[in-house]
């Protein structure tokens, strides 16, 4: 938090320079500060302060403050409209690409606020993977859909390996391991969305970001989706918007719930929230009462 | 007591007479353009071509050699395996139409540029891509701008020294052999990688050797039946070989479309077999304006031996220097209004002023031609770079607009994605977006084309002159084009034989040059369609 010259999100525009390292060293640093024992809580990864979000003149959200723990799924509930998708976007920064959006307060990865001035958002994004509401793999082989991530990135090492490795994370190199070089269009929904995943983990990624995962997809896929995450978990920060409450309860450990007007309301371990919320609005809204 | 009613009446009718009004006056309008359309051509290829002077045993022989297997098989095929139908057919459009172009082809190697300087600019370009795959292949280390100039630098000495020396070697060997090594060797790499259709590396060397070597042979065969070397060797690298890799690959892949092969042999057999049974019986075809000598000779005072060779030879040209000057600069606007642009009213003005730009009429652009290039650039009036400049300007919004529609019609979640796995904006573009989006700005950069190749009045105003007797050799000799030949034998040369024949077969010829051209566009549209 103090170090304003850390260099961990610093890359120029020019990045198909692969001497860039910064994966690594941003990673080392951050882990030192953090074991250090600075002021933040030893497992937090994302950290809102107040943070808030302009569209024009409408506020998307109110003052959103919460820690997000390491290595658990934290999931964002709350009835359309309700900013959890625009708070997931404050996080790696997408809603830098909408020219009428305003970001407000401080949003830390680890220790280092993402909204700071020296912040490159690209670099931001290469520390954070996001998996989208729609399957959206590029259309190109499989291979290259997971490969992606690392290319861009001038990762170094052995890609056959890591692509194979992300692929059976993400549950599908079983389905597609004598297919790589087939189009990943050609894939079904539920397994372009775990492509997506793969993708996404390929890199290496600290904290991954799923917007409405399983919403495009049938009852098997999802379900084939909700396990895979759970399972991601073990390894990485998920951080999950749904607006399917039994979805949220099944796979997080912990649990947000935004209301209209983008509050958040509570955020609590899931347990807690689903048996016993110490707000009315949320009962009401898990009961069915409203939403 | 209601229901009961309502029973006994049943439910009645609702009038449709001004929706099926409507409908018919659609179909209407829809066959009043095509019927236009059908009469014109008619009436203008019966006067290009003139089928009736030809013997009825002429028009027999063809009609039991090739119309009657053709239908017969071809109807056949098409109730029991569309597929195949399809395939064939395809076949026999690829071999037109790619036979059309190596004419031009070899129009431009026995014409133009000599096999010595094509042979050593391909060496030139082939010796600079080993360098930066060399590069690539030993250290992928190397920062991207140090890799970008060291691959500049090799590419920019290699074509300034490797033609040189090439053209100063004391021995050359033969033209068909130079041809075959920058021309025919390039096509079977691209050509043997599809016929070889998964068959491993080693297959895949064995078809392109092939290839090779039937373009080699071919140089050597064809004086033999009276094709020169160098016609005959562009004819198997252009036509015969992409033809045959097509063919060859698609029925390794799907061998259940080997009917249409058959079919492909039905018609071609037939067209040849007609041709030799004619020739034996004595019948004389038709006498048609569009023939060797039309499409070979230069204009003349008398109609039957005007030709049109100059023409065609300047519209190729020309063709060649719009697509070089209008592709990258209109693509390049494109993608910056697509996708670096703020939405502002600047660029909105911006892009309300392109799509005016490409209402004007041309001979406003042959206007700006002639005032920018000629008057005030003071270049000499009517070359081939004056011409496909103006006409490359007069095309530039057409592509522009054709490139944004394709760089739109790329789903945004494709750059989320991109963005969001850490990709800058120029990698998504490179990455993403412009692989997805070429063959849509491919398609609609040929439809422009299309458009230029058809314009006569720019080239009036930049002072095109209207006969020319020999092909222009470099882009600042005068050029003429197919248009505007046409159009001095309508105006200059307004005989009857002109009016009647000449420009009948003159026109001919564009169209089909400009739908063989649209053709293309139409296969890669299809393609990409099918893709998604």
């Amino acid at each position: 938090m103090t170090d304003n010259t850390n260099p961990e999100f610093a890359v120029d525009e020019s990045t198909d320079d692969p001497t860039t390292d910064d994966m690594v060293t941003g990673t080392d640093v951050s882990e030192s500060v953090t074991s250090s024992g600075a002021t933040m809580q030893r497992d937090t990864v994302v950290s809102a302060e107040n943070v808030s979000v302009w569209y024009n003149d409408d506020r998307a959200l109110r003052d959103i403050t919460l820690d997000i723990p390491e290595k658990q799924v934290t999931a964002m509930i709350g009835p359309s409209g309700c900013g959890k998708s625009t708070f997931l976007r404050c996080i790696n920064r997408m809603n830098d690409m909408i020219d009428a959006a305003r970001v407000e307060g401080d949003l830390y990865l680890r220790t280092k606020n993402v909204y700071d001035d020296d912040v490159d958002p690209v670099a931001l994004r290469r520390r954070v993977g996001m998996v989208f509401q729609t399957p959206n793999p590029f259309p190109k082989s499989i291979y290259d859909n997971v490969a992606y991530g690392l290319k861009i990135q001038n990762k170094n090492g052995d890609y056959d390996r890591i692509v194979e490795e992300s692929l059976k994370r993400a549950a599908l190199w079983d389905e597609v391991s004598d297919q790589l070089d087939q189009s990943g269009l050609e894939l079904s929904g539920g397994q372009q969305q775990r492509l997506c995943i793969a993708r996404a983990i390929a890199p290496d990624p600290e904290v991954i970001l799923m917007d409405e995962p399983a919403s495009a997809l049938d009852p098997v896929a999802t379900s084939q989706i909700e396990d895979l995450i759970t399972e991601l978990a073990e390894e990485y920060t998920v951080v999950i918007v749904t607006h399917n409450m039994q979805q949220a309860a099944r796979i997080s450990n912990k649990t947000a719930v935004f209301l209209t007007g983008g509050e958040l309301v509570e955020f609590d371990d899931t347990e807690k929230i689903f048996e016993n919320p110490e707000s009315q609005r949320v009962e009401d809204y898990i009961t069915g009462k409203f939403g | 007591m209601a229901t009961e009613s309502r029973e006994r009446e049943g439910f009645g009718h609702v009038s449709r007479t001004v929706g099926v009004v409507f409908r018919y006056l659609l179909l209407a309008a829809t066959l009043f353009g095509i019927v236009a359309l059908t009469v014109l051509l008619i009436y203008v290829a019966n006067d290009a071509i003139q089928p009736l002077t030809a013997d009825p045993g002429w028009h027999l022989t063809f009609f039991v050699t090739l119309v009657v297997p053709t239908v017969a098989v071809g109807g056949y095929l098409l109730r029991t395996d569309p597929a195949s139908f399809k395939f064939g057919g395809g076949v026999v459009g690829a071999l037109a139409v790619s036979t059309m172009f190596a004419g031009g082809a070899a129009m431009i190697f026995v014409d133009i540029v000599q096999p010595v300087t094509w042979f050593g600019y391909v060496l030139a370009l082939a010796v600079a891509l080993a360098g930066v795959v060399a590069m690539e292949r030993f250290d992928r280390q190397l920062p991207f701008l140090v890799r970008s100039v060291v691959a500049g630098a090799v590419a920019v000495l290699s074509l300034w020294l490797v033609p040189g020396l090439v053209r100063s070697l004391p021995v050359y060997p033969t033209d068909g052999l130079l041809l075959t090594a920058s021309l025919g060797t390039p096509v079977a790499l691209l050509v043997g990688r599809y016929a070889a259709a998964a068959a491993g590396k080693r297959g895949t060397a064995l078809a392109v050797l092939g290839g090779v070597a039937l373009v080699g042979v071919g140089s050597y065969a064809g004086p033999l039946i009276g094709v020169d070397p160098v016609p005959a060797t562009v004819l198997l690298s252009v036509a015969v070989l992409p033809t045959g890799g097509y063919a060859v690959g698609t029925v390794r892949r799907h061998t259940e479309r080997r009917p249409g092969l058959a079919f492909a042999g039905v018609i071609l057999g037939g067209a040849v077999v007609g041709a030799v049974a004619v020739d034996a019986l004595g019948f004389t075809g038709p006498q048609s304006w569009v023939d060797w000598g039309f499409l070979t000779s230069a204009h003349s005072g008398t109609a039957a031996d005007a030709g049109l060779y100059p023409a065609i030879g300047g519209s190729i040209l020309l063709m060649v220097t719009v697509a070089a000057l209008s592709f990258p600069l209109g693509v390049g606007a494109a993608v910056y209004l697509e996708e670096y642009a703020p939405d502002n009213r600047f660029t909105r003005f911006i892009g309300i002023n392109i799509s005016n730009l490409a209402g004007v009429p041309s001979v406003v652009y042959g206007l700006l031609g002639l005032g920018v290039f000629v008057t005030y650039l003071g270049q000499p009036t009517g070359t081939v770079l004056i011409g496909g400049a103006t006409l490359a300007l007069l095309i530039l919004p057409i592509v522009i607009i054709s490139a944004r529609e394709a760089l739109r019609s790329v789903p945004d979640e494709m750059r989320q994605a991109s963005y969001g796995i850490g990709a800058t904006r120029w990698q998504t573009i490179k990455n993403v977006v412009l692989p997805r989006a070429f063959p849509g700005i491919l398609t609609g950069t040929i439809l422009a084309l299309g458009r230029a190749i058809g314009e006569t009045a720019p080239l009036i105003m930049i002072g095109a002159p209207n006969v020319l007797f020999s092909l222009p050799t470099e882009f600042s000799s005068k050029v003429s084009a197919m248009p505007l030949q046409v159009y001095a034998w309508a105006s200059l040369f307004a005989s009857d034989p002109f009016y009647r024949a000449a420009v009948p077969a003159g026109v001919v010829v564009l169209l089909v040059v400009l739908l063989s051209m649209n053709s293309i566009a139409i296969v890669l549209r299809n393609k990409y369609q099918n893709d998604q």
